[in-house]
């Protein structure tokens, strides 16, 4: 009898060293297999990062066709507190996110609100409003360029027939990034439209025969019951929109050049200029790194606005 | 040996079809019966109002050699940032480089650029080639663009602003061509009558070099500069002398009282718009784009444009800034293609290869064919005023780090013709930066007091 237990404890430890093992090799097998796609997504992007960061204390010049670089500390980083490019290049961006991104909301769930009540021809409604995003950037720059001009554009057209002056709109410090804001307005609201009308396509129906069976009108559905249940779409759109409208660069590139002044110059164009036209590749680089740090701290508000919201419903 | 070749009819037939074909679709080119002699090579080259020019003139050059050469056409930015990535790498992609005014001394001084006398000790630059405020040179030692150092590239296009001015209009009212500021002004005046027509269009923009290339024949024609003496190393800023606010003052003036209500928006393109349409009675602009105003397709002033040369105040020369375009080879590239490159600027700057450009719509950089008969021809009027303009024109940069400076101008110029400050303020703001830019950068430089 003992010798029958001892025997089945000697069998159930074996089993148990059999599992110990085969997960450790399970789990090493898992960590072999990972580690390429690891080893590469680290090559990829942290490895250009780390560069960028260090090379954001250094300054690089060329000398007989080589590159010398020399410590400077945080120089960089200092300068960018003087640099009047920077200053307003983040003001005006921010203007231009928020603004932009609080324009889009409200007009692509309008649109979707709207475009998810209608019976027929939504297809064709769908397919016209969406058409913005899918013009190249290039193109939206050509059409607003020409929209926008002083001397024949439409807008000053228009403003002629009911006997107003023309207006410089790209040219005047007062109206230059408001213009801008249009444009990325015209051009991004497709974008909130698409996720809102598949967010407002999604919400449960029996909430609202619910609400409609209580005698809830339409402005009381969409305060009470669509309003709400949108929130967490609500928050991820604009994220996603704030952090895009924090890299604009084509349509302030095309339209403005930043002018008039620093009417419209955005953190992108800047960069650039710096970067690029200067050719400073260590300031540019702390530059980089600065924007970087901004839109991740933006993107963990986000986040953690979302989490919030979450766990309120 | 005999051969004895039986084809089908039908293939002999097919083989004639195809050869001619070919031939047709080849653009129509007579290529040499002779084989090329030298490697190819690639140019990197933007694509400008004169681009075309360029481009005729190259495929001369393959007919008559054999040689071949590609072209690898970009935006003006596009292009200096392919010729940093291509000289920068172990192994150059371009073996001649068409670098502009605003960025040549950075691959001089980079050694980004071989001499050309080093590739080919007997290369001789033609006597009348322009050289553009030796700007062709590099003295390595000194870090001056002189005469007394290296022959570094040859001239591609001899880029100045000039005047252009309706002459119809001035035949009407009796006025002749303006030399001094006063009579640009009176003249502006007296033809601004908008939104019909604006005395003249500026290029007031804010852009990779546009405002200040428009304010440069400005500020020297009034005896101004930026710095007190490069060719010497004196890098002291002089931007902010009273000659300099005397400058801005008048171009403000001049676009406020005479000029385009958006002048602080306008750029290249819209300043010619406003010419070809007849929207605008001078347009001081870079002479690359004269074939615009006498092509029927483009232009509602055909025959209309005059030129000459941008003028100054009462006893100072003419004094436009260089936005020239010169040609240096890469240091980064095998020999052969160095010295097929040698080649390719060896037939360039000759006088017939010039007259070529001329022909083609381009501007030639050989002194020589402004003397031809061809200068004398009403399409070509544009030439003589050039010749007498070249001489005077001014070389705005002479050190590597131009584009920060040229940074500072395109902004501060923008806000002072936007009315977002005063040209006091402007002029002394953009002075204490370049001085700042240039400190940094170890340079001997001072500074101005400051405007008051």
């Amino acid at each position: 009898m003992t010798s029958v237990r001892t025997t089945e404890v000697r069998a159930v430890r074996g089993a148990h060293r059999r599992d110990v093992i085969e997960g450790a090799d399970q789990r090493l097998w898992q960590w072999l297999t990972f580690a390429p796609a690891l080893a590469m997504m680290l090559a990829l992007s942290i490895l250009p990062l780390a560069n960028l960061f260090v090379t954001s204390f250094q300054d690089v010049a060329w000398v007989e066709g080589q590159p010398v670089r020399s410590w400077a500390g945080l120089t960089h980083y200092r300068a960018l507190f003087d640099d009047e490019l920077f200053g307003a290049g983040i003001t005006n961006t921010v203007l231009f996110a928020f603004g932009a991104v609080t324009g889009q909301m409200v007009i692509g769930f309008a649109l979707a609100v709207l475009c998810s009540k209608i019976g027929r021809g939504r297809v064709f409604y769908r397919a016209i409003f969406i058409l913005p995003i899918l013009i190249p950037g290039i193109v939206i720059g050509a059409i607003w360029k020409l929209m926008l001009n002083y001397d024949f554009g439409l807008a000053n057209k228009l403003l002629g027939f009911v006997g107003i002056m023309p207006h410089d709109w790209l040219g005047s410090a007062e109206t230059a990034l408001l213009s801008v804001i249009i444009v990325d307005i015209w051009h991004w609201t497709p974008f909130c439209f698409l996720l809102f009308l598949a967010g407002v396509e999604s919400l449960p129906q029996d909430v609202f025969e619910a609400a409609k069976i209580d005698g809830a009108g339409a402005w009381q559905e969409l305060r009470y019951i669509t309003l709400p249940l949108m929130i967490p779409t609500i928050i991820v759109t604009s994220a996603f929109r704030l952090i895009l409208a924090f890299k604009v660069f084509d349509e302030v590139y095309l339209l403005t050049s930043g002018g008039p002044g620093t009417a419209t110059e955005v953190i992108s164009f800047t960069l650039y200029q710096r970067f690029f036209t200067e050719d400073k590749a260590g300031y540019g680089s702390a530059m980089s790194v600065a924007v970087i740090f901004l839109v991740s701290m933006l993107l963990v508000v986000a986040l953690s606005a979302r989490r919030r919201s979450e766990a309120a419903q | 040996m005999n051969f004895d070749i039986r084809m089908p009819r039908r293939s002999i037939l097919k083989g004639i079809g195809a050869a001619g074909a070919g031939s047709f679709l080849g653009g129509g080119a007579i290529r040499p019966l002779y084989a090329q002699s030298v490697a190819p090579i690639t140019i990197v080259i933007n694509q400008s109002p004169w681009f075309e020019s360029f481009r005729r003139t190259v495929e001369a050059y393959e007919a008559a050699t054999g040689n071949k050469v590609e072209l690898d056409v970009n935006p003006f930015a596009g292009s200096l940032e392919k010729q940093r990535n291509s000289v920068r790498a172990s192994e150059g992609q371009y073996d001649i480089l068409i670098m502009n005014s605003g960025w040549f001394t950075e691959m001089y001084a980079g050694g980004f650029v071989e001499a050309i006398t080093d590739i080919d000790p007997g290369f001789k630059l033609d006597p009348e080639v322009y050289t553009l405020g030796d700007t062709v040179y590099y003295n390595a030692e000194k870090k001056t663009v002189t005469a007394d150092g290296k022959l570094m590239s040859v001239p591609i296009s001899p880029l100045i602003p000039m005047l252009y001015y309706r002459g119809d209009l001035y035949r009407e009212a009796g006025l002749q061509a303006p030399k001094t500021f006063a009579d640009l002004e009176a003249n502006a005046r007296k033809f601004h009558n908008p939104p019909d027509i604006y005395g003249i269009v500026q290029r007031g923009a804010r852009g990779p070099h546009t405002v200040a290339y428009d304010f440069y024949p400005y500020l020297y024609g009034h005896g101004g500069g930026i710095f007190k003496d490069q060719s010497s190393g004196d890098y002291s800023v002089t931007l902010n002398s009273p000659e300099g606010r005397e400058a801005l003052d008048y171009y403000i003036r001049l676009a406020r009282e005479a000029g385009h209500p958006k002048t602080a928006a306008s750029d290249q393109a819209e300043v010619i718009q406003a010419m070809v349409t007849g929207h605008a009675a001078h347009i001081m602009m870079v002479i690359a784009a004269w074939s615009q105003m006498d092509d029927p397709n483009k232009s509602a002033v055909v025959d209309k444009v005059e030129w000459a040369p941008p003028p100054s105040l009462e006893g100072l020369p003419t004094a436009p800034g260089l936005g020239h375009w010169l040609g240096g080879i890469s240091k980064n590239v095998p020999d052969d293609r160095k010295r097929a490159a040698v080649e390719f600027l060896r037939w360039f700057q000759t006088k017939e290869a010039q007259l070529e450009t001329a022909k083609a719509g381009g501007i030639p950089v050989h002194a020589a064919v402004y003397r031809e008969p061809i200068a004398d021809e009403r399409k070509y009027r544009w030439m003589k005023p050039l010749a007498e303009a070249l001489p005077h024109s001014v070389n705005i940069y002479q050190f590597p780090e131009a584009s920060e400076v040229i940074a500072i101008l395109e902004l501060g110029l923008n806000r002072a013709i936007a009315g977002e400050i005063t040209s006091v303020d402007s002029l002394n703001g953009m002075a204490d930066q370049i001085h700042k830019v240039m400190a940094g950068h170890s340079y001997d430089t001072g500074a101005l007091e400051p405007l008051k």
